[in-house]
């Protein structure tokens, strides 16, 4: 049977392209049809995955399948279309299809009622489509097209509540802001065509193999990393992230979560033998990841929306997979990309789940012990939360142990301090969040919520199983498989270190710790006083009164710098932004104003031009004619 | 000599005298008649030519070209002038009893097209370009009654008699200094020295006015908003490319190379980066959606330039599939706005608000024209720019190529503008907007192709790669 | 004795006059009379230059000559459509014309 599925592939992306098609064209006015549609051929493609995992698999060190033919021929230069099957595509694969079909059922139930149900489905069967074309993708010019593809489906479904002003802003501000990471993958990726004559993978890494020369592979590792930049919202690309939480909750869990924004990290492991060999590159990578982890967790800390949270905490979390690759460790990289996505999704599907049940509220202030309403959306948000912060056995706690080891292994112990301050950081948020939305004492709109019908719990029960277990692949238990084969020889798999994984643990439990002293606590004695003690309830009204001062006073110094991260973010990068396309929308303005109507003014501007050309040209050519 | 080899060129000379006979003599009712025979006649003569794509002939000792890049150009002019004339349908009936003489002088305008990219010496190139600029200006200020088409046509005329003088002497100056208008005979006799650079950079500079390169571009916009719709797609695709199949075969032939003391494409990559620059920065603040596609042809105009810039195989590639793909993003993206103006009379963004509602089709079909304009992979655009700049980037000009890079990212900026209105903006009027058999079909075939070629670009790449060879 | 660059002096001074008109004459009958002042700067330098440079073939003599008829049919075209114009605007001054602008 692996005679047949491996060459073919290629099912796998056009099977939810092929559903794209037919909705687009015949299905988009039977929603229910165009839904079944689209969750068949991205289950089919699930399942046509697994043997290709399992062939990938059964070779000691994972075997390498390669498929290609023809698409762009001239002299110099020759792009395939073509499938490259090896262990890091079939972990793709798998992640991929498997929570695309679980999005995609859980979107049955979110988007039930909405009437543009058959676009979003075909919206997401070409999204799946263009990811899966471009994790297959086995060159360079593959890759960027179905890079594109990508981003022109997240763009359409960050604003496909095009009713909302605000949605509308976040899909340009999307789209632009990836246009410039682009510009310079595309730069980088017609270097690496100039100077080695082939985009094919494996074409290049033999091509590389003996090339030295700096001055060439800075710029081009560099210009490459672009394009992670901004499909992996790295800062300061990172700004259309958080806004494009604008979309439909599931689409901020498949795309903004699990799958697209992981692309670029996903590119550095694929590109991993190019990025390796220049160490310039390599803490480039580093530092801009570990600046965009500590710089996001720290914003997460004073968002309020429930989704904005879980946004921050996803570009964080995203600098710590640039960070692994960037200390070299592109196996721990890739292992927390996978179970990032399984616990990320999780986590914004159960936020979808209240942001249903509580009617569109967002704000985590006005929900609260919705864990007695929704007892599954909760224990299952609660187990990814535990995972994303780290706590053993969960899968979180794995992969993020082994990029901290990573950093501390490589001798860069600022980049440890950091990782392991995020660590802090981030069980610090979750569980103000969990305390506050899901067992806070705000009753306020509680009568509406209720736990979803059974497709939006379905899906969040199996991805709480993979975030509980995902991790063990690559853990002692299973002898680190999942290392034996996503690896990289130039990349480093230092030993486990019992040390750092206690400590890691400690560090997780110090934030929840800290988060309910300051969230729980509080909320315990709050009822206390008013349902028992009126004659206290004053004195003790006192003291909340004190826990709010010392919130307030909390606020100021110790998020400050919190505040001032969020500030310079606002401010500077967005306004530098801004500012670009200001001034760049106001030179056209200006310029506009020279086509006056006038036809003789435009005689004019010929004839100046003219004259100007000849100048030009006269000087140029004054050493030929004299 | 073998006058059949000039079949082509024949019909189309007598079909469109035909035309424009038989509207002159029949009924006012015989007219759609006259309309239909015309683009069947252009559609015979396009499948011919697809057969005579591969011949080969020099006649009256190199005067006349026939060569497979003549015939690669005549392929993409017959197709513009069919999909023009099947997207005019509903739009030419406010011609009332001229309509078939719009017919003819488009059909003359091709013929005029056609001696362009064929000519192997300067008169009958003057002769082929007045013929398709005259049979312009009539078609320009064919809306009588309109003041805006009076005007443009008016402008039009006197901007273009000005670059046809300036085209002159230029090849006058050229004349003088080596003796012959043959461009293979002045490339032999090229010695530099100050007249015939003078005569160089003037001839540049006519060939600049036609293809509406900066500084020579401000007419394009006027003209473009005030022409009828259909004249003004067939001047973006079809004048356009016929001067980049002039000033290709001149520049390549006859004067880079033929010193080679003297790097002539210097002088264009000023102007492309010019003209991608501006052409560019105003399209950004344009209302109008005919403005808009005007400024976007002028920034197109300076990509395809870049690729005579290289002047290598890559970028010559590029001139020739670009042009054609070209042809049906832009069409495409003009027969929606042409639908648009006849159903609502206007041309402005607001005009396309809630166009998704009204016509899905219509709105998709013009995003994606718009998304390839771009570049944006995987439509037909992308691969284009990627044969253009790779060729600047291999003959030295990476600066050019990062010019382009940057400002296709600004274009997509004001391409999604007008998708983000017909996405996005609320229209109180939610019928369909309707189109005619013809004009659906017309959108059919340039979504299509659009998608297909970028999709597998390499059958018509090929194609343009046998073309080119006649000049490298 | 009079030699080419003479001849090429003179047109270039009369296609300059044709430049200034068309660039300064108010008048759309003013200025397409200055454009054939610039076509017949050319036929000057096609007549003197096929003297001067390849008596034999009469190409620049040639040339003039479909100068001329092609100019003829430009003037033609452009006279109706100032007509046309004048029609609608009562006006042949060109700063009228800027309907189309910016």
């Amino acid at each position: 049977m692996y005679e047949f599925i491996l060459p073919n592939a290629w099912l796998i992306p056009a099977l939810p392209f092929l559903a794209f098609a037919l909705i687009g064209l015949f299905l988009h006015r039977w929603p229910k049809v165009s839904a079944g549609l689209s969750i068949f051929a991205i289950a089919a493609a699930f399942i046509l995955s697994l043997p290709i995992a399992a062939a990938v698999f059964a070779e000691e060190g994972g075997a390498v399948f390669e498929f290609s033919t023809r698409w762009l021929s001239m002299p110099g230069l020759n792009i395939d279309m073509g499938l490259l099957l090896d262990p890091l595509t079939a972990v793709m694969l798998i992640v991929v299809t498997s929570i695309a079909s679980l999005v995609q059922i859980y979107s049955l139930g979110y988007m039930k009622g909405d009437p543009g149900i058959a676009s979003y489905y075909s919206y997401q069967s070409l999204f799946a489509a263009s990811m899966l074309g471009l994790v297959v993708a086995n060159n360079f010019g593959q890759m960027f097209v179905f890079w594109e593809l990508v981003g022109i489906c997240s763009y359409f479904l960050i604003g496909f509540w095009f009713g909302k002003e605000s949605a509308k802003n976040a899909a340009i501000k999307a789209f632009v802001t990836n246009r410039v990471g682009d510009f310079g993958f595309l730069l980088g990726i017609l270097f690496l065509q100039i100077i080695f004559g082939t985009l094919n993978f494996a074409g290049l890494s033999q091509e590389m193999a003996g090339y030295t020369n700096m001055a060439v592979l800075i710029p081009v590792a560099v210009l490459l990393f672009f394009g992670p930049m901004g499909k992996s919202a790295q800062f300061p690309l990172h700004v259309w992230l958080p806004d494009a939480m604008e979309g439909p909750t599931p689409v901020s869990a498949l795309i903004h979560a699990a799958t697209m924004v992981a692309a670029g990290v996903y590119l550095v492991a694929r590109a991993f033998f190019i990025f390796s060999s220049v160490p310039q590159a390599m803490t480039f990578i580093a530092v801009i990841g570990g600046i965009t982890a500590i710089f996001a967790a720290t914003i997460a800390i004073t968002q309020n929306d429930i989704k904005r949270i879980l946004a921050y905490s996803t570009l964080s979390q995203l600098g710590y997979m640039m960070m692994a690759m960037g200390v070299g460790a592109m196996t721990a990289g890739m292992f927390h990309l996978m179970t990032h996505a399984f616990f990320k999704s999780l986590l914004f599907l159960g936020a979808g789940s209240v942001i249903v049940a509580m009617h569109e509220e967002q704000d985590i202030w006005k929900m609260g012990n919705l864990y007695k309403k929704m007892p599954i959306t909760t224990w299952t948000f609660v187990i990814g939360a535990l995972s994303l912060c780290g706590i053993p056995p969960l899968a979180g706690f794995w992969s993020k142990d082994e990029i901290l080891l990573a950093a501390y292994a490589s001798g860069n112990t600022g980049l440890y301090v950091l990782g392991a301050l995020v660590a802090f950081l981030t069980a610090f948020y979750m569980f103000r969040l969990i305390f506050v939305a899901f067992f806070g004492s705000n009753t306020y709109g509680q009568e509406k919520a209720h736990e979803n019908s059974g497709v939006m719990t379905i899906p969040l029960i199996i991805l709480a199983i993979a975030a509980v277990f995902a991790g063990f692949v690559n853990s002692p238990l299973m002898h680190h498989a999942f290392g034996h084969f996503v690896n990289n020889p130039a990349g480093i798999q230092p030993e486990p270190s019992t040390a750092i994984m206690i400590s890691s643990t400690l560090i997780a439990l110090a934030g929840i710790i800290l988060a309910w002293v300051i969230y729980q606590k509080k909320l315990i004695s709050h009822e206390a006083l008013r349902d028992k003690y009126s004659v206290i309830y004053n004195l003790l009204k006192n003291k909340y009164y004190v826990d709010e001062l010392y919130a307030r006073l909390g606020d100021i110094f110790v998020f400050g710098a919190a505040r001032a991260m969020f500030w310079f973010d606002i401010h500077v990068v967005n306004g530098l932004v801004n500012g670009i396309a200001f001034l760049t929308g106001k030179s056209g303005d200006v310029l506009r104003y020279t086509e006056d109507g006038q036809v003789q003014s435009y005689a004019l501007y010929m004839v100046a031009g003219i004259m100007i050309l000849v100048v030009v040209a006269t000087i140029a050519a004054v050493s030929v004619i004299v | 000599m073998d006058i059949s080899l000039l079949l082509t060129e024949i019909m189309v000379a007598l079909l469109g005298l035909l035309v424009l006979v038989l509207g002159l003599a029949l009924p006012a009712r015989g007219k759609t008649v006259v309309n239909r025979f015309a683009l069947l006649g252009m559609i015979a003569i396009l499948a011919y030519s697809i057969t005579a794509f591969s011949q080969k002939a020099s006649f009256f000792n190199g005067v006349y070209q026939i060569d497979m890049f003549g015939s690669y150009f005549k392929l993409l002019f017959l197709s513009a002038g069919i999909l023009v004339m099947l997207m005019a349908g509903k739009y030419i009936s406010r011609f009332e009893e001229k309509s078939s003489e719009f017919y003819g002088l488009m059909i003359l305008a091709t013929l005029g097209m056609m001696l362009m990219s064929s000519a192997g010496e300067f008169i009958t190139l003057y002769v082929g370009l007045e013929l398709m600029t005259i049979s312009f200006y009539i078609l320009t200020a064919y809306l009588q009654n309109d003041k805006l088409s009076a005007e443009a046509g008016l402008k039009y005329l006197i901007l273009g008699a000005v670059s046809s003088a300036i085209l002159l002497f230029g090849i006058s100056l050229v004349y003088a200094m080596t003796g012959t208008t043959m461009f293979t005979e002045i490339a032999a006799a090229f010695t530099m020295q100050p007249a015939l650079l003078a005569g160089v950079v003037l001839i540049i500079a006519g060939f600049a006015f036609k293809i509406s390169v900066v500084p020579f571009h401000m007419w394009t916009p006027d003209i473009y908003q005030g022409a009828p719709i259909p004249i003004t797609t067939y001047l973006s695709v079809g004048s356009k490319a016929a001067g980049f199949a002039a000033l290709v075969r001149v520049f390549m032939v006859a004067i880079n190379g033929a010193d080679a003391s003297f790097d002539w494409s210097m002088l264009l990559a000023i102007l492309a980066a010019l003209t991608i620059i501006i052409g560019n920065l105003i399209a950004l603040s344009q209302k109008d959606v005919k403005r808009l596609l005007a400024y976007s042809s002028i920034a197109q105009a300076g990509y395809i330039l870049v690729g005579v810039v290289a002047a290598n195989s890559f970028g010559l590639k590029g001139v020739l599939f670009y042009a054609m793909i070209y042809v049906f993003a832009n069409t495409g993206a003009f027969a929606v706005a042409t639908a648009v103006e006849v159903d609502t009379g206007k041309t402005g963004i607001e005009a396309f608000a809630g166009l998704s509602k009204r016509s899905p089709m219509l709105a998709a079909i013009m995003t994606i024209c718009m998304l390839s304009l771009a570049g944006i992979p995987p439509m037909a655009g992308f691969a284009g720019k990627f044969y253009l700049f790779a060729g600047a980037v291999q003959n030295g000009y990476l600066w050019l190529a990062v010019i382009g890079l940057i400002m296709s990212m600004v274009s997509v900026y004001y391409y999604l503008g007008v998708s983000k209105a017909m996405y996005i903006g609320e229209n109180e009027n939610d019928s369909p907007v309707l189109t005619t058999g013809g004009s659906t079909v017309a959108l059919w075939i340039c979504v299509l192709a659009t998608i297909l070629l970028g999709v597998y670009p390499g059958p018509l790449s090929e194609l343009a790669g046998y073309a080119i060879q006649i000049l490298m | 004795m009079i030699g080419l660059p003479h001849y090429i002096l003179l047109s270039a001074v009369i296609f300059s006059i044709g430049v200034y008109g068309v660039l300064t004459r108010r008048n759309a009958i003013a200025v397409l009379m200055s454009v054939e002042l610039m076509l017949n700067a050319v036929n000057i330098n096609f007549v003197a230059a096929n003297k001067f440079m390849n008596d034999a073939a009469a190409v620049g003599q040639l040339f003039s000559v479909f100068i001329i008829v092609v100019a003829a049919a430009e003037i033609a075209v452009g006279l109706a459509l100032v007509i046309s114009i004048y029609q609608q605007r009562k006006s042949v001054d060109l700063n009228d014309f800027n309907l189309l602008k910016w």
